[in-house]
């Protein structure tokens, strides 16, 4: 079965669903990346995200669904499909007893040859320096880390995926990342598809998230959005009856935590303010509240204990 | 290209020179035991009981000849079986082949291009050993002699008085061992594409052999001995006859390649349904 293709989706995950000796790690996964997006993709550890991961790279067959890069299927036409596409692992394993440039070397024979210029190139641009002639076996994480950023940039792809690319890092290093990356999309316009469960850096880097819980999409939209949807307002006043009523005629709803109230989208905090004091209401305190995506992470996935198990 | 790379990754670690230096050792221990008088001894005599010149056939390729069987059989079953149990197993458990298979390459051409160097290291190994064991026993020997043949088991009892004749049916010999070892680690290569560690499947290899030699032994298995793994790799000795048995040489070396390449087909066939994933 054919069907057109959208030119702007340049990943396309179509009702993944996988498991491992009869336990599901993915079910009916579906979301799309477009070009130029950074896209990240969110859950606890044993949520799916590295098992989708291993899909999009043909590493791991899916029971059922397809995932495809810039329209061609990785199940089908793998090869096509990853000449378009660079990785990155948690812990990028190279070959300790080679040099930098002889990792690059056999792993771009494997991406269509090698070219000394690029490598050069690339290898300057990640900051790996004169150190690209030692052997890896006396790198640091984070060099590692950078000698698999330029192993995936050498092919020059379209589309990189990132498995949580800075677990390990120092601060140092997870800023150069950051920025590295954020430099990628604006110079190259480069899509990124940035495997995490690190809230602060997806909400640093990305423009849209899908969030996993056992393996199912539970949430998926753009970051900016997220704040937007309600505005939630933490306010000290009393006799709190009469706060309510107020509450109540702006259409406003008390949270679970104390003092919080969350009312519609657009409702100007200045005019809740003078609600209150013209009910007669004593005002000490009105703090807007952002809604974070750590907020709309825990509400989607359950409470902050309620890890998933490994898959 | 990426033949060149995968030969690159196999000979630039120092493991894989642990086995040559073995060798080298090995070697020397024969030469030694060769200059020892007993042994020296009994060679004479069954020699001048064949009415052969004994100065003649105590030779560099005599030595030679005798240091490939017994180092191959002793050793090099297990250096083989540790690289070719290698070659895959490892680079799956360390995380490497993760970064291979993130590029646009099929499993297939991965397992083929890894299977070829092993097989390129299985005959560079064997002869390494021939050549090095050649040039040892010249400095202890002298270059010159004929090559004196002798195995019980496989009865056959030759002798080559010139010294071109001899080289050129040690080569042909050692050509022969170089294929009869390639099934060795035809078994390792496909034990290693298993989902099982690298000291599994060298294991699993190298206990392959041993019953197949453990058969071999036993009495009522006689009939069938022909059919045994271990009998037809020890078929290169017959290259070494006054008059070979071609016929006899084919049939042997087909089955043995026609084994190598249905279990490079079953290591595939492993290899292709499995997942790679952290």
């Amino acid at each position: 079965m054919t069907r057109k293709a959208d030119p702007e989706v340049i990943l396309e995950a179509s009702h993944l669903s996988k498991s491992f000796g009869g336990k599901p790690a993915l079910r009916d996964l579906s979301f799309t990346v477009r070009r130029g997006e950074i896209f990240g993709l969110l859950g606890h550890n044993g949520a799916g995200k590295s098992t989708a991961l291993g899909i999009f790279l043909g590493m791991v067959e899916p029971d059922g669904g397809e995932a495809r890069i810039g329209g061609a299927s990785v199940q089908r036409r793998r090869a096509w499909a990853l000449r378009q596409a660079g990785a990155i692992f948690e812990s990028p394993a190279f070959y300790d007893y080679l040099s930098g440039m002889d990792n690059l070397k056999v792993l771009m024979s494997y991406s269509g040859g090698f070219d000394a210029e690029a490598a050069l190139r690339v290898v300057e641009e990640v900051n790996l320096g004169d150190r690209i002639h030692s052997r890896v076996s006396t790198y640091s994480h984070g060099m590692r880390q950078r000698l698999a950023l330029a192993q995936a940039l050498l092919p020059e792809p379209k589309l990189l995926l990132l498995d949580e690319p800075t677990d390990g890092l120092d601060p140092e290093g997870i800023k150069w990342f950051r920025d590295f990356i954020l430099r990628l999309r604006e110079e190259r316009g480069m899509t990124v598809l940035f495997n995490s469960h690190l809230l602060s850096e997806v909400e640093q880097m990305c423009d849209r998230v899908a969030i996993v819980r056992q393996g199912r999409k539970v949430y998926d939209g753009r970051l900016e959005g997220i704040a937007d949807e309600e505005m939630t307002l933490e306010i000290e006043a009393d006799p709190v009856e009469l706060a309510r009523a107020c509450y109540g005629r702006l259409g406003g709803r008390e949270l679970a935590e104390e003092g919080r109230v969350s009312f519609p989208e657009g409702t100007d905090p200045a005019v809740v303010a003078r609600e209150l004091v013209e009910a007669g209401v004593n005002l000490r305190r009105l703090t807007p509240l952002r809604r974070s995506l750590e907020d709309v992470y825990l509400e989607v996935t359950g409470s902050p204990e309620g890890k998933e198990e490994k898959s | 290209m990426q033949l060149r790379s995968e030969l690159r990754k196999l000979f630039a670690r120092r493991r894989t020179y642990i086995g040559y230096g073995a060798f080298l050792i090995l070697e020397l221990v024969i030469l030694w035991v060769f200059h020892l008088d007993k042994p020296r001894e009994e060679m004479g005599k069954i020699l001048s009981d064949a009415g052969l010149e004994v100065d003649h056939y105590y030779s560099a390729l005599t030595v030679t000849y005798w240091m490939l069987g017994f180092s191959m059989a002793m050793l090099g079953a297990i250096y083989l079986a540790l690289v070719s149990g290698d070659i895959v197993a490892k680079e799956s458990e360390d995380g490497n082949l993760r970064m291979v298979l993130a590029r646009p390459i099929s499993r297939l051409r991965v397992l083929t291009i890894k299977y070829v160097a092993v097989l390129i290291y299985t005959l560079t190994f064997v002869w390494f050993v021939g050549v090095s064991g050649y040039l040892m026993s010249s400095i202890a020997l002298g270059w010159d002699g004929g090559l004196f043949v002798w195995n019980y088991e496989l009865r056959v009892f030759s002798f080559f008085p010139e010294l071109t004749t001899g080289i050129g049916r040690l080569c042909l010999a050692m050509l022969l061992l170089s294929l009869s070892m390639c099934t060795l680690s035809s078994i390792g290569f496909a034990f290693s594409c298993l989902r099982i560690k690298p000291a599994a499947a060298t294991i699993l290899a190298l206990s392959v052999l041993f019953v197949d030699s453990v058969l071999q032994m036993l009495p009522f298995m006689a009939p069938y001995k022909e059919h045994l793994l271990t009998h037809r790799m020890s078929n290169w000795v017959y290259v070494l006859e006054n008059h070979v048995s071609w016929a006899k040489l084919a049939e042997s070396y087909t089955a043995l390649i026609g084994l190598d390449l249905t279990l490079f087909v079953l290591g595939w066939m492993a290899f292709r349904v499995r997942d790679f994933k952290t």
